[in-house]
């Protein structure tokens, strides 16, 4: 067991030191949040919507967005030099390795997913009043559920002939109950409702999270076999 | 020389007494991807310290049989040993025996040479890690470069970094595939002089190489394979080089 | 079961199916009553919930034997999965081209989110994203092993998919009331949806068996041309 959470820390490790010296997803994902923004603002008609009213809906939709562009390249480093074969062929079990490649991408993920919540609450004037922290949690589980099941696929689109631009086409299905479930709390914590009125939809986005997780951890290995 | 002579689970004679158990074998190896067949039935029984060279032109296998023997390529049919355990394909604990060195390097560009090392040894649970990487990396050669960055390496020194992340956990069996490729003389004979010295009795050896000098100078048993089979195989020092040359185009050309 | 009997079986249901199906059409048309707000256009309703039935049920098949096809690695697994996705797809398509023109007839609208059709539609898509890995992969044993990992992803989010959806909907009721059956439905429209749910199962069932055996006699053959080349 103590080997076993040695591996996954050294993956993580490995994976947050490489994003650090290259710096390469963060700062894509991260212009990608701004910009995007910029993009909403200048699409939608402010004497019509208000966008307190449409802001949930489209922070999330770019959490989609932008988690698609970094986590499908989670393989793609590796790929260049062959990497990963050799964390492959090496006595990490695999799912060890998934759950790490999980890990390390939800740090990333949330990371820009709290910029693009900052991002789009000055853009727009959102609010949150005092449920910050609740705000944190449902992004939190909804990230984690997000890159699971990104991360799964990632894998299987690489091995496909049409590579990442099939990634979209296999999770946005799948994705739906992380909107729902995410938008709509995200949804009621900016109108400034308290935390304990998105307990429910808490609750769905950790089952949701714990199911990809653990679907994911399990299946990772039929991907990944040769 | 005839081949077919030398059945393939021989004991050589290395003046053990009693046959031991191999330290790796395989038995009927099929490789198939779909309609085309990689490997088409391959049995080997190495014994410790031996050192097989495997020659063969492209598309003859050799990278599918190495990847089964490694456990990372699922066979179609038969089945790997490591001192008679088998070697079940998602089993990990048997990998530990087991040290990789694959044209593709398994290195990262945008870490330092000590950095990829350390990262191996924790995948691999190795402890001494201390010891460990200064010792492997005077062994290769590459003590002065630990904190470069693999990018800005040689290719000859990417080769010997891969050795040395394929030997930090001391396995009984290595298994190399292309090492010589794109090495020039000098590099390849600092690559000879690390090769010697894993050959050092303990461990059995499995290089396949298009390299004809430097694949025999090692070899202590030699194996050619075309269309997926072992249509030749004998003993390294029953071997000369240019006769070799011959054999091999002969057997090559002529079919299994 | 051999190849000839699961052939045959299936043809036997699926003959079975489609005599049951002309049935369900001549007692939706002829035979049951009218409903009182939708009007004739209602009928379809027999046709519409089963084909929807049937889908998930198709899919359910598939992910089962997905799984125990990359637990067992038993081709004949694999071949009922693919068997059981391509039938799932078909009639999830009845449904999704069913839905609308009910809709249209009845409620004005071709398609306004109801729950059914919308896990439907997404559900097609799972289907879709099934035969893409299936058939995109240079190595077609992976493709195989690709597309049961998708149908059992698929699998377990279909539950979550279905409750968000519904939830979403009581958050955001369509102005127009919509009820595609009443909440209690009289005796004969229920009994000719039973009859048609089984009529439509063991249409599936038989063109299900009769695809099996067809990927059977299919991979046989091609094992059978391999060996003569080799």
């Amino acid at each position: 067991m103590i080997e076993y959470l040695g591996q996954v820390r050294a993956i993580v490790w490995k994976d947050l030191l490489l994003e650090a010296r290259t710096r390469e997803r963060v700062v894509a994902m991260g212009a990608f949040a701004v910009l995007t923004g910029v993009l909403f603002n200048y699409s939608i008609d402010r004497t019509v919507v208000r966008p307190q009213d449409i802001g949930a809906g489209l922070i999330w939709m770019t959490i989609v967005f932008g988690g698609l562009l970094g986590v499908g390249r989670t393989f793609h480093l590796e790929a260049q030099d062959g990497a990963l074969q050799g964390v492959l062929m090496s006595p990490a079990p695999k799912d060890a390795v998934f759950l790490a490649k999980v890990l390390s991408n939800f740090v990333l993920l949330y990371i820009v997913s709290l910029m693009i919540v900052a991002v789009f609450m000055l853009f727009f004037g959102l609010e949150l009043g005092s449920s910050a922290a609740s705000l944190g949690l449902v992004l939190a589980l909804g990230v984690l559920g997000f890159v699971a099941l990104a991360t799964l696929f990632a894998a299987v689109s690489a091995g496909t002939r049409m590579g990442e631009t099939l990634l979209p086409i296999l999770i946005f299905p799948l994705l739906i109950p992380m909107i729902v479930y995410g938008a709509g709390a995200t949804s009621r914590l900016l109108a400034g409702r308290p935390g304990t009125e998105v307990a429910d939809n808490i609750r769905m986005l950790a089952a949701f999270a714990l199911t990809a997780v653990a679907a994911g951890a399990v299946l990772f290995r039929f991907v990944v076999e040769d | 020389m005839n081949a077919s002579e030398l059945a393939v689970t021989i004991v050589p004679d290395s003046g053990v007494s009693s046959p031991a158990v191999p330290a790796l074998e395989a038995r009927g190896l099929v490789r198939e991807y779909g309609s085309v067949v990689a490997v088409a039935g391959i049995d080997l029984a190495l014994q410790r310290g031996e050192f097989l060279t495997v020659f063969g032109p492209n598309g003859a296998g050799k990278s599918s049989l190495l990847g089964m023997l490694a456990g990372s390529l699922r066979p179609t049919r038969g089945e790997v040993l490591l001192n008679g355990a088998t070697l079940d394909f998602g089993s990990v604990d048997l990998r530990r025996h087991i040290g990789v060195l694959s044209h593709q390097g398994f290195l990262y560009a945008q870490l330092t040479v000590e950095e990829n090392l350390r990262f191996y040894g924790r995948l691999y649970g190795l402890r001494d890690l201390d010891r460990r990487v200064p010792e492997r990396l005077s062994h290769v050669r590459l003590a002065e470069r630990a904190s470069s960055l693999v990018g800005q390496l040689s290719h000859g020194m990417r080769q010997r970094l891969a050795l040395a992340r394929s030997l930090l956990h001391d396995p009984d069996v290595v298994l190399l595939d292309e090492p010589y490729t794109g090495l020039d003389p000098s590099a390849a004979a600092i690559l000879r002089a690390v090769l010697t010295e894993v050959r050092d009795g303990h461990r059995s050896v499995v290089m396949v190489t298009h390299n004809l000098r430097e694949g025999l100078a090692l070899a202590s048993r030699v194996a050619v394979q075309v269309r997926g089979r072992f249509a030749w195989q004998g003993k390294g020092d029953e071997v000369d080089t240019s006769d070799f040359e011959r054999l091999y185009h002969r057997v090559v050309e002529g079919g299994p | 079961m051999s190849v000839k009997g699961i052939r045959l079986t299936g043809t036997a249901l699926a003959v079975l199916g489609l005599l049951g199906l002309v049935l369900v059409y001549w007692l939706s048309f002829f035979w049951v009553s009218t409903e009182v707000s939708q009007g004739i256009a209602q009928r379809i309703f027999y046709v519409h919930v089963p084909a929807a039935w049937t889908s998930f049920l198709a899919f359910g098949i598939a992910a089962f034997t997905s799984g125990m096809y990359l637990w067992l690695r038993d081709e004949r697994l694999d071949r009922a999965a693919l068997a059981a996705a391509e039938g799932g797809m078909v009639f999830a398509t009845i449904m999704l081209t069913t839905g609308p023109l009910w809709g249209k007839i009845a409620w004005g609208t071709y398609w306004e989110w109801d729950p059914r059709l919308t896990s439907t539609l997404l559900l097609w898509f799972i289907f879709l994203g099934y035969f893409m890995v299936r058939t995109g992969t240079e190595n077609p044993e992976k493709g195989k092993r690709f597309a049961a990992v998708v149908a059992i992803i698929g699998a377990l989010d279909i539950p979550f998919i279905h409750l968000s959806v519904v939830w979403f909907r009581t958050l955001h009721p369509d102005p127009v009331v919509l009820k595609p059956e009443q909440p209690t439905l009289p005796a004969d429209m229920l009994t000719l949806l039973l009859v048609s749910l089984a009529v439509f199962t063991m249409l599936f069932m038989g063109l299900f068996l009769l695809r099996y055996a067809l990927e059977n006699l299919r991979a046989e053959a091609q094992a059978r041309s391999r060996e003569a080349t080799a």
